[in-house]
């Protein structure tokens, strides 16, 4: 009883540290992506009105937009309108960061969740055949095939797959999330497409919104699935060479049973980490996904703003890409806490 | 039970997989089309939706903090100006206004329709004319285009239905400015007067409505039931944003657009050329690029030097194997089809490239030969071509042995601010209309206050002389004197002027109609 006590309080505690330390974390990410651009030359009106107007008329437009005062008042005054949470307004067009964020975010986050559903499908499937038949064809097939997805480029996958399955068969859309008459017409409730579709019962609209996500989610997944692949292989091959799987197997244990009710629970544990880890790469990997299908996410307004020299959204957005790794992280770290009976803190 | 949780997301992945394979739905354009409804009314527009991919995106829809091309695409499809530019035209005429002209050079009185109504309701009358220009100059937008009424003094309310505009200075121009997205005429008693509106909000007078606006991903107009003028040929449109252009071809060419214009790169479009089910459109165009050497820094300070370079440039390869076509020779820094416009670079530097001659101009002035010369370029402004551009440029400046070319280049970013700091002796520039009349291209590149680092004052008196100048015939003459000028000194190379381009889905209509030099792209005009 007061072994498990003291591992409740310890895992209490060391929760309680991480959500603590997300404050200064948020702000050493906030100040450096707030330096970062200013360091970089240029500015969003020059950006939009180099070469069209005089250096003393762009000049009054940076003044007039407060873009030549001090850098520390800039800097304090975004801090000060972070606390209230007030996130700015973009530079480009004049929109409240927020709204990008939540406007954009709901369709990065539905890429995200079905790219890690094709990854965990794919990648674990995989692994687990890869490891359990060694050095077999299958083993050197799902080990070519891990390296060759993540290997290659995600845009070089994603205009393979739009030229193959969009323009050459015509079974699948290129781009967008849905079509444009289906977008207008649906009730964005939850903002995840494929769930508003259900909610209103429009068994097209889903089947459209279906349709547009299958390329995007397969591109964005296999590459995280790579990873998925070798992990489990490793991890399948060091179970089945276990102690308890020899003795399983000594008791006479079908060896199906073997693989899928001792050896695959226990392979399947790091994963849980590396799912974790894979996160940070999951959103990379979603701001070329996005680029490349034309998806509305929050990483194609990542690259519009950044290419405009819009400080204002790039903060915000990249400030929340990096709270959104490090609360992930957290979840990760303590769900195998709580999985894993053998992680103290 | 505890196994069944492990085949969720087989379950999950399974069930995508068969909706995805479900019937494959039309393109929504062609569904909209099938679905739509007959009409009854005459003057109805067709039930047609026509989806326009580009990868241009908007700034503003609000027209006091808009001076892009996609931002004015919409207002001018959406809202109205006093004046506008009919397809081909090459001088304004009434729009909003039924009648407008100069009382004296520096007066000019517009006189309104009647009978005009906002998509609010509420009838467009003299102070929203005022309202608008005013709120324009008060809110002075980092993004807008009150710069180009800096001429402007005042906005007088004569009567409900006349307004008159002060001048500071004679400017013969105005009724071109008055055509620009800048100046779209907004309701006084719905827009606010000190900031700019949502965008998207947009109340107008044009063919469309607003009815969606989707940051980032979509914009959409429906035809306005209470528009004075001729029905669109389309009951909407859905203007789609991409962040590439290779994915704009493909979705083209998948049919999930019908047409793609802004911007497909030169090769794209020739891809495009041979595919069938798909045709690409070309008409005039107005945007230009130009060679632009810094009259203070060598060796571009001596005129030799910059004529030789004339005489080398050989813009038909150029246009050619950089381009596929889809630009032509600029031979003047007034494009083709403008008012005045004269071959004044043919006419003086030959057709194709004379090295003989250009290095005659060299060896008179006294300048050795190879003549070194650092040439900038930017990637990321001025299309994916840029490269080619000046590679080629650099070649046949190399050729004869005449130049020594060193080629730089760095972000559009970086590039603006030293461009026109005097560190760059020359570099690459390109420019597209405010509004179709050449001073906006004459008077921005070489008079004394010009954006560019020229300080060019010797034509400033021609400047003057064509702004104040209302006859189109006299005007016309300053124009050519000007360009006879800029030639003979040439502080610019004019190089290449651009072609409107669009690829469309085959049967879609009315494309090359509203193909001009004044850049609006009339989706009422389009249809299927």
């Amino acid at each position: 009883m007061a072994a498990v006590t003291s591992s409740a309080t310890s895992l209490r505690r060391y929760a309680l540290t991480r959500l603590a330390l997300l404050l200064p974390m948020a702000w050493i990410l906030m100040t450096l992506v707030f330096l970062l651009m200013r360091v970089a030359p240029g500015d969003p009106i020059s950006a939009a009105l180099g070469g069209r107007l005089t250096q003393e008329e762009l000049a009054t437009r940076r003044a007039a937009a407060g873009f030549d005062r001090p850098l520390i008042f800039q800097y304090l005054e975004y801090l000060g309108d972070v606390v209230r949470l007030d996130f700015g307004r973009t530079l480009v067009d004049n929109r409240p960061v927020t709204s990008v964020i939540a406007d954009h975010g709901t369709a990065t986050l539905e890429l995200t969740l079905a790219a890690m559903l094709v990854a965990v499908v794919v990648g674990i499937g995989i692994g687990l055949l890869a490891g359990r038949f060694r050095d077999s064809p299958i083993d050197l097939f799902g080990r070519l095939f891990g390296i060759v997805i993540y290997a290659a480029p995600i845009f070089f996958l994603g205009f393979l797959a739009q030229l193959i399955f969009g323009v050459w068969f015509h079974w699948l859309p290129v781009s967008g999330r849905a079509s444009p008459l289906v977008a207008n017409q649906i009730d964005q409730v939850t903002h995840l497409f494929l769930i508003d579709t259900l909610l209103a019962g429009d068994w097209d609209a889903f089947v459209d919104v279906a349709r547009h996500l299958v390329l995007p989610a397969i591109t964005l997944g296999l590459v995280i699935g790579g990873v998925f692949i070798r992990v489990v292989r490793v991890n399948v091959i060091q179970t089945l060479r276990g102690d308890y799987v020899e003795a399983a197997r000594a008791r006479g244990v079908p060896e199906r049973q073997v693989v899928f009710r001792h050896a695959f629970k226990n392979a399947l544990v790091p994963v849980i980490t590396i799912m974790g880890l894979q996160f940070a790469l999951l959103l990379s990997g979603a701001v070329l996904t996005e680029q490349t299908y034309n998806w509305p996410g929050l990483g194609s307004q990542l690259i519009r703003y950044l290419n405009n020299r819009d400080y204002i959204a790039v903060q915000g957005i990249i400030t929340f890409f990096a709270l959104i790794v490090v609360l992930v992280s957290l979840l990760i770290d303590l769900i195998n806490a709580w999985v894993d009976p053998r992680i103290r803190y | 039970m505890h196994h069944r949780w492990k085949l969720f997301p087989i379950l999950m992945a399974l069930g995508l997989i068969l909706a995805a394979c479900g019937t494959a739905s039309p393109s929504a354009s062609t569904a909209a089309s099938q679905a739509a409804a007959s009409t009854t009314e005459s003057t109805a527009p067709a039930a047609v939706t026509i989806v326009h991919g580009t990868t241009d995106q908007p700034i503003s829809y609000d027209p006091a903090g808009a001076y892009d091309l996609p931002s004015w695409n919409v207002i001018y499809n959406v809202m109205g100006t006093l004046l506008t530019m009919e397809p081909g035209a090459e001088t304004p005429t009434p729009d909003l206004a039924e009648s407008c002209q100069f009382d004296d050079p520096q007066t000019y009185t517009c006189t309104l329709r009647s009978g005009v109504k906002f998509t609010d309701g509420s009838d467009l009358d003299a102070n929203d004319v005022k309202f608008s220009f005013e709120r324009n100059t008060a809110i002075a937008d980092p993004n807008g285009a009150s710069s180009l009424n800096a001429n402007l003094e005042e906005v007088e309310v004569v009567d409900p239905m006349t307004v008159t505009f002060h001048l500071a200075a004679p400017d013969a121009t105005w009724p071109f400015v008055l055509t620009t997205g800048g100046n779209a005429i907004v309701p006084s008693d719905a827009y606010p007067a000190d900031q700019l509106m949502d965008s998207t909000t947009m109340i107008g007078t044009g063919p469309y409505k607003m009815t969606d606006f989707q940051p980032g991903v979509s914009t959409t107009l429906e035809a306005n039931p209470d528009y004075y003028g001729d029905p669109p040929a389309n009951s909407k449109v859905i203007i789609q944003y991409f962040d590439s252009s290779a994915t704009l071809k493909l979705a083209l060419e998948n049919g999930e657009v019908d047409l793609a214009y802004r911007s497909l790169t030169p090769t794209e479009l020739g891809d495009l050329r041979t595919k069938d089910g798909i045709q690409v459109v070309d008409g005039q165009g107005a945007e230009i690029r130009y060679l632009n050497f810094n009259l203070n820094l060598p060796p571009g300070d001596q005129l030799a030097v910059r004529k030789a370079a004339a005489y080398l440039v050989d813009r038909q390869a150029i246009a050619d194997n950089v381009y596929d076509g889809t630009v032509e020779p600029l031979w003047s820094m007034n494009p083709a089809g403008f008012t005045g416009h004269v071959d004044s670079f043919k006419d003086m530097y030959g057709s194709s490239p004379d090295p003989v001659a250009a290095a005659k101009v060299l060896s008179d002035a006294g300048i050795s030969t190879p003549v070194d010369i650092e040439i900038w370029w930017t990637p990321t402004h001025y299309g994916d071509s840029s490269a080619d551009e000046y590679t080629e440029i650099k070649r046949q400046l190399e050729d004869d042995g005449l130049f020594n070319v060193t080629l730089m280049s760095t972000e559009w970013q970086e590039y603006t601010g030293a461009a026109f700091t005097d560190q760059y002796p020359a570099f690459q520039l390109g420019w597209f209309p405010d509004f179709p009349d050449p001073d906006n291209y004459l008077g921005s590149f070489y008079a004394s206050t010009s954006f560019l680092n020229i300080h060019y004052s010797e034509v400033d008196d021609l400047i003057a002389a064509e702004r104040a100048e209302t006859d189109p015939a006299a005007r016309a003459t300053i124009f050519e004197q000007i360009q006879q000028k800029v030639a003979e000194d040439t502080p610019i190379i004019p190089i290449w002027q651009g072609k409107q381009v669009a690829a469309a889905l085959d049967g879609v209509t009315g494309i090359a109609d509203t193909f001009d030099p004044s850049f609006i792209f009339r989706y009422w005009l389009i249809s299927k």
